[in-house]
């Protein structure tokens, strides 16, 4: 996670400091993308517990 | 995959919504603007050059201001001349076929109207079933349209967020999954890379890249895992 936060703050420095309209829509689309794939991920390991603590397996 | 942009506006240079989606496109090699009001302003359409145009490329886009219901006079007569029988459709018309079709609707009114109990009616969907038939006709694949309501009214972040659906309209392909987008976003910003090329922006823009690609392969791996416990 640290290595995401890190590329996070570094687009947000350079939304805010850009002059190029195009340059600054694209690094929003970025930081909303990253910030999706995160979410889908922590659904998945989510998912994932879940699944392994199901009443189902406990008498595996 | 290369985008013909056919825009139709009578007065382009004082519209706010069409300059700022036309104006962001100056560098984008992948798409071909063509505004037919100031190529042809007494009306006289090349037909053969239009053709020839159509035929170079894979995705075409109509985009104008949605005026009573359709789009404004020149692009409709462009449709009556250009889109003829042996061309584009009947015995060996079939230039069109297998490319994609799509709309980018500029619209004055707010959406919640354009429905049963609004006071439009009719959905955009509805009202836009001359198009949908043209594309049928033509054997043209029929893409979502991008419909753009009250740009003027827009704050700044949503009107960012509406470029990026603009040009994913544009070049993207006809898919929305989370992948195809970072798919299309991984190339956006490699353009990005070449464009601000040895400074400390195109760094940044390559981090972000990898980790967009990183996380790709930590969602699949978690994809695995989770099919394997269902089987199980």
């Amino acid at each position: 996670m640290e290595n995401e936060e890190w590329v996070l703050q570094e687009l947000e420095r350079l939304y805010h400091s850009s002059q190029d309209y195009n340059q600054v829509t694209l690094i929003k689309a970025t930081q909303e993308l990253i910030k999706e794939q995160m979410k889908r991920i922590y659904q998945m390991e989510g998912e994932i517990d879940g699944t392994l603590w199901s009443p189902k397996r406990w008498s595996e | 995959m290369k985008t013909l942009l056919i825009v139709s506006h009578p007065d382009i240079l004082e519209s706010g919504s069409q300059q700022y989606f036309l104006s962001s496109l100056k560098e984008n090699v992948a798409v071909t603007l063509h505004h037919l009001e100031s190529i042809y302003p007494n009306g006289k359409i090349d037909v053969a050059k239009e053709q020839a145009l159509l035929k170079q490329h894979d995705r075409i886009i109509f985009q104008f201001p949605f005026y009573w219901y359709s789009s404004p006079p020149l692009l409709k007569h462009w449709q009556d001349v250009v889109l003829t029988d042996g061309f584009a459709y009947g015995n060996r018309g079939n230039a069109l076929a297998g490319k994609e079709f799509g709309l980018i609707l500029m619209i004055g009114i707010p959406e919640r109207e354009y429905q049963a109990g609004g006071s439009e009616l009719f959905s955009i969907n509805e009202l836009t079933k001359p198009f949908q038939a043209m594309s049928h006709k033509t054997g043209m694949k029929y893409l979502k349209p991008l419909t753009i309501y009250q740009f003027a009214y827009l704050e700044e972040e949503q009107k960012m967020d509406l470029l990026i659906q603009y040009w994913q309209k544009l070049t993207m392909e006809d898919e929305v999954s989370l992948k195809a987008r970072e798919t299309w976003l991984a190339a956006e910003l490699e353009q990005a890379m070449e464009k601000a090329a040895g400074t400390q922006e195109a760094e940044i823009f390559q981090y972000a890249k990898s980790l967009i690609e990183e996380n790709r392969m930590t969602i699949d791996g978690l994809k695995i895992v989770l099919d394997q416990m269902h089987q199980n």
